[in-house]
């Protein structure tokens, strides 16, 4: 009997941490961090296209940036730390 | 041999509808349109659960089947032991993976609903307490299962066919005995 749910316990273990493998959306090849731009150079240029920025964080060696673009819509979109040029993410 | 429908169709489906739309949202946990709609369907659903749990008819409700603490403590003993009693309701156990899938199901279709507003897009406390209260789902609905197949070859019966199928399990009662030896 023990060994029965131990199996079911090891079987539901192996099913979470096969679902549980985490990837972000797209990958930069940004190199060295000292290359990189400023985050606060990228929020300055969004805002100037009329962007509001929620939050900046590094996603796969890319920008990841949370913002209400300037039509008003919440976007998730990705940018190269070296060029701040936007990253196409998979379609989801 | 007697029957006795234990799920009634509405809350068969109302199981099968819980379990597509969390399983949905656990799938598409990058987000999405897709994951939108079904977090905005499992909340509906899991509060229509919640409330029905207070509410519903007698059987469906949360004091028909929770059980203390140390009954559920000594169901587990009796499990390990291999000799836990059969149950016609949830067993002391699968009631409280019940309470705790719908409440984290809650928790993360709440949290998840208002953090898609524009007014609480890209806050990272609230896109953590929303990770922190869905990802044990992904443990826990295996784990909900893994006890389902468990207690269906404890007691010889097809758990799955009753909650998804059918809706009946066997009758073991003194009642029902009588009435089949009469």
């Amino acid at each position: 009997m023990k060994n029965r749910i131990q199996c079911l316990l090891a079987a539901t273990a192996f099913t979470f941490c096969a679902s549980v493998s985490a990837t972000g959306l797209a990958t930069c090849d940004s190199g060295p961090r000292s290359g990189w731009q400023t985050i606060e150079k990228l929020e300055k240029q969004l805002s100037e296209r009329g962007w509001t920025v929620r939050r900046v964080k590094e996603d796969g060696g890319c920008y990841e940036v949370y913002a209400i673009d300037d039509k008003g819509q919440r976007v998730e979109a990705y940018f190269h730390p070296v060029t701040l040029a936007p990253v196409p993410t998979k379609s989801r | 041999m007697a029957w006795v429908r234990v799920w009634p169709k509405w809350q068969r489906l109302l199981h099968a509808g819980l379990a597509l739309t969390m399983i949905a949202a656990l799938v598409t946990y990058e987000g999405g349109r897709l994951h939108e709609l079904a977090g905005y369907a499992a909340l509906a659903l899991v509060l229509l659960r919640l409330a029905l749990g207070f509410v519903g008819p007698m059987q469906a409700r949360f004091t028909a089947f929770a059980r203390a603490p140390m009954v559920t403590w000594d169901y587990a003993r009796a499990l390990w032991q291999g000799c836990e009693a059969r149950y016609l309701n949830h067993n002391p156990l699968g009631a409280w993976m019940v309470v705790l899938l719908l409440s984290l199901g809650a928790g993360a279709a709440v949290t998840g609903a208002i953090y898609v507003t524009n007014r609480f897009w890209g806050e990272a406390w609230l896109i953590a307490a929303h990770a922190l209260l869905a990802w044990p789902l992904g443990l826990l609905i295996p784990l909900h299962v893994a006890g389902v197949i468990h207690a269906s070859r404890r007691h010889c019966e097809n758990l799955v066919g009753a909650m998804w199928w059918h809706g009946c399990k066997r009758d073991e009662s003194p009642d029902a005995q009588g009435k089949r030896r009469a």
